[in-house]
């Protein structure tokens, strides 16, 4: 109602104060319409709806750019110093010198002018692949003496998948330096140079720096993330009694401890595992089942000392001791 | 519009920056300004004076600087998420100028809207998720029952 009244009143001020006016008004009216004419509102519009409906070109087709002065650029950036052609042949893939020769044959170019004199990056790859694996199961088995082989693989698979491998690569500006036949690129590609980038710094700096540019850009991804996220155990009960097996513990008894709310849609029931009548770990769940699961779990963290309130990883000394040329040697 | 209806995010940063090491997200600088123009006088004089130094404290940003026939100079600031801030610099003087590249060099990238709160943290709770026995006595209750029966026998 009031809204109502107020739009009423704000549409017919002008009407009023253009009778008041009379002519002289109506002559700035028409003034301001001219104006409002070689204005072009729309023009602003347009441009922004032709901006946002172009599809996405590659940063080194846009102005201002040089590709040198970027990868000078990239190795400052990470206060790392890499030497050059390592550093740029770690960016040239396989799939870009073929789809540069390809192109360069149908433009009608001879044999000799087609061959690119590129090497890709296959080898550096290969190279950082094994060396950060190595350097991280040594970080793992370093901090974490009490997990076995499986889970620290398990680890180590989580930080060089593709899909966490690529997500840092694409926060360090690497698909823009990238040389690959698609666009965008894809997380393959992108995994495949992160570690060749891995590779010509140990070529250039040395296995100590590549081992804390591995910690420093890898191991943070770890932070709020469960071991059980990470390492799928289909039969946590099993893995227990195996685990408590080799300690010389007598077989964990699951007791149901609590329970609220039995036969209501929300029932809680809480299992706890003894082990020689001392409460090892307990845990909740909808279903004395999933309890009893939930409970393993705990068992399980505890035993391998990953629980969630364990120490935040030690970011200020290099680990040493990590000899890279024998890591290599052995994988 | 009130504070709720606002864009909003949390305190963050990319790839957790600074844990390790600290990177500095802005990766180019491009300054576009008029050689002639009265309004690129700053932008002129920020060129002659300042904008080596700034090349030479920050290796780690391309800066690029384009003379051409504008009205408004401006900056274009590329950080390493992908996002591109553009900031007129149109009669402003070179301290100014100077004092908008260093901010934009000290930005993460990440969208600059409104910030929940100025502290953030994954695990909100460590006490953990309330369920029917939170803050109850952690004895089982057939040991307390036990105890209460042993006593009168005691007396």
């Amino acid at each position: 109602m009031a809204t109502g009244l107020l739009r009423g009143l704000l549409l017919r001020a002008p009407r009023r104060l253009l009778a008041a006016a009379g002519g002289a008004g109506r002559g700035a009216l028409g003034l301001q319409q001219q104006q409002r004419r070689g204005k072009k509102f729309w023009l602003r519009a347009y441009l922004e709806q032709q901006r946002l409906r172009a599809p996405a070109t590659r940063r080194s087709e846009k102005p201002n750019w040089d590709y040198h002065a970027e990868i000078q650029a990239f190795s400052h950036r990470l206060h790392e110093t890499f030497s050059l052609d390592l550093l740029k042949t770690a960016f040239v893939n396989s799939c870009y010198i073929k789809s540069e020769e390809t192109r360069r044959q149908e433009l009608g170019l001879d044999k000799e002018a087609v061959a690119l004199n590129l090497q890709d990056n296959h080898k550096l790859s290969e190279q950082g692949v094994s060396l950060s694996r190595s350097y991280l199961t040594h970080c793992f088995e370093d901090a974490y003496p009490k997990m076995p082989s499986e889970g620290i693989r398990a680890l180590v698979d989580f930080l060089t998948s593709q899909e966490l491998v690529s997500y840092v690569a694409r926060n360090l500006s690497i698909q823009d330096l990238t040389l690959c036949a698609e666009f965008p690129v894809p997380p393959s590609v992108l995994q495949k140079t992160f570690f060749a980038v891995i590779g010509a710094l140990f070529e250039s700096s040395g296995h100590q720096k590549t081992g804390i540019f591995i910690r420093d850009f890898l191991i943070p991804q770890l932070i709020g993330k469960d071991l059980f996220e990470i390492w799928d155990v289909i039969n946590p009960m099993g893995l227990l009694v195996e685990e408590l097996a080799k300690r010389n513990i007598s077989a964990p008894e699951p007791r149901l401890t609590r329970q609220s709310g039995a036969s209501t849609v929300l029932p809680l029931y809480f299992v706890g595992l003894y082990c020689d009548k001392k409460l090892i770990a307990e845990g909740p769940g909808e279903t004395v089942l999933a309890a009893e699961e939930e409970a393993t779990r705990v068992a399980l963290r505890k035993l391998y000392g990953y629980t969630e309130n364990r120490q935040p990883w030690d970011y200020s000394k290099p680990r040493e001791g990590w000899r890279a040329e024998k890591a290599i040697s052995s994988s | 519009m009130t504070a709720r209806g606002t864009a909003s995010r949390y305190l963050g940063s990319v790839l957790r920056n600074g844990l390790g090491r600290y990177v500095c997200q802005l990766q180019r600088l491009s300054l576009a300004f008029s050689p002639g123009g009265q309004t690129s006088r700053g932008a002129r004089g920020y060129i002659e004076e300042k904008v080596l130094d700034f090349a030479k404290q920050n290796p780690g940003v391309v800066v690029y600087v384009t003379p051409q026939k504008c009205r408004s100079p401006t900056v274009v600031a590329e950080y390493l998420n992908g996002a591109v801030r553009e900031e007129i610099i149109a009669d402003k003087t070179v301290a100014e100028i100077t004092q908008l590249v260093q901010k934009l060099a000290n930005q993460s990238g990440l969208e600059i809207i409104r910030i929940r709160k100025p502290f953030h943290t994954d695990n909100p709770s460590i006490q953990g998720q309330w369920n029917p026995f939170t803050n109850k006595p952690s004895t089982l209750p057939g040991q307390s029952l036990r105890r209460l029966e042993q006593q009168p026998n005691k007396v």
